[in-house]
């Protein structure tokens, strides 16, 4: 519980006016993602400021929820093929937006190099809500491998260290990846119980190295969280 | 009494059938989509006629806008957010993204932003129409004109703090703290109505 000072509330505000800079709306999505109390100051700025954006309530044409209904995938028996298809889909709108939304993307490209682990159950998309950093990993847990596949990550001269939080809050490190292709790492059996369902994975630019005593330094630029596919 | 508690019940549930269809809408279900449009596909083509005035303009935002909200369905919170603020916040940008893609973002609402200086400013009937709204208007009122007007030209126009600090010639620190002491003046306007 943190309580949130005169410039996290003015915060809030410049972030739902959309404001901000692409870094400091990163900032902002980061807190969104993490902190409780700056996400229920965002969702009372929404609404207060919400009546300036309503106009007349007015109705489109007929024809636009057939354009709508074309452009989402068709109803299919199976779960797991209209997820991926909708995968899909969330790549395909973000390609052409740069500043969307909320903070969780779900991505999943094929990757060449490396084949993922044979059976994956649990995958976790982390983005950024402006798209700027995102990235996917597919965990097997009876082999302990973890692939992670960025899509767009850009951590300057710092590297990506990739942290999980489980319930506790806590974040505990589970290396650095490289930004620039996939990395497959190996989880240690002391962090295994930690990376399971409902948990969530976050990267921060750390130096050379990783963050120095386990304690991240930078600001969290993708978090996602773990769900078995 | 009793035809207003009914009322809310009535909007209450409305509100959770909303974001039960919302919730149903992000496992890929699109028969949840269709009631969600249905349920709010007026209110937020408002929306976008509020930053579109081409009507065109505004069924193509409106068009984008439910296909993000297809998308991005499954990152909606019910216990976080109410689903129309939810819905609201997503159109807003989606058209926004939209106008500063055409490179009209700030522009034209801050000419009509310039209607601040009426004497009846923001006088808009529809955001009269509600408590919601006259609150809004009413500390927006309160604020100094050139905030106030800034602040309509960040959220109806697409400026950004870059955007408004070249177009009035001033440091954007200097715009900044301006727009931060405006924000935590009409939050606490704000918070002493509610």
């Amino acid at each position: 519980m943190t309580i949130l000072n005169e410039e996290d509330i003015a915060f809030a505000g410049e972030y739902v006016l959309g404001l901000l800079d692409s870094a400091d709306e990163a900032v902002a999505l980061a807190r969104l993602a993490t902190n409780a109390e700056f996400a229920a100051e965002v969702e009372a700025w929404r609404l207060r400021l919400q009546p300036m954006v309503e106009g007349k309530d007015e109705s489109p044409s007929p024809a636009l929820w057939d354009a709508i209904a074309n452009n989402i995938p068709k109803a299919t028996g199976q779960d797991v093929e209209t997820h991926s298809l909708r995968i899909w889909q969330v790549i395909a709108g973000f390609s052409t937006s740069a500043a969307a939304i909320l903070a969780v993307m779900l991505l999943q490209q094929p990757t060449p190099a490396i084949q993922p682990p044979p059976a994956a159950p649990l995958i976790a998309a982390l983005g950024s809500e402006n798209g700027q950093a995102s990235l996917t990993a597919r965990y097997d847990s009876s082999s302990g491998m973890m692939l992670l596949t960025p899509v767009s990550l850009k951590t300057g001269k710092l590297y990506p260290e990739l942290w999980v939080v489980p319930a506790d809050g806590k974040a505990r490190s589970l290396g650095i990846i490289r930004a620039d292709g996939p990395s497959e790492i190996a989880i240690s059996p002391l962090m295994r119980d930690f990376v399971g369902e409902g948990a969530t994975l976050a990267i921060t630019p750390e130096p050379e190295g990783g963050a120095p005593g386990g304690k991240a330094t930078g600001p969290i630029i993708a978090s996602g969280k773990i769900t078995i596919v | 009494m009793a035809s207003k508690n009914n009322s809310i019940d009535f909007e209450l549930e409305k509100r959770a059938r909303l974001a039960d269809a919302l919730v149903r809408t992000g496992k890929g279900d699109r028969s949840a989509f269709e009631t969600v449009y249905r349920a709010t596909s007026a209110k937020l083509f408002g929306v976008c006629l509020r930053i579109f005035s081409d009507r065109a303009e505004a069924e193509e935002a409106l068009q984008e806008a439910y296909i993000t909200i297809w998308n991005k369905a499954a990152s909606f919170e019910a216990g976080r957010a109410s689903p129309i603020s939810w819905l609201v916040a997503v159109t807003r940008n989606r058209a926004i993204d939209r106008l500063r893609s055409k490179g009209k973002a700030g522009f034209a609402s801050l000419d009509e932003a310039s209607e601040v200086a009426d004497p009846a400013p923001l006088a808009e009937a529809q955001m009269l129409s509600t408590s919601e709204g006259l609150t809004l208007n009413g500390c927006i009122n309160g604020l100094n004109q050139r905030d106030a007007h800034f602040i309509r030209s960040a959220f109806i126009g697409g400026a950004t703090y870059a955007d408004l600090a070249e177009r009035e010639g001033e440091p954007l620190g200097t715009i900044k703290s301006r727009i931060r002491r405006a924000l935590l003046k009409l939050r606490s306007c704000m918070e002493g109505q509610s």
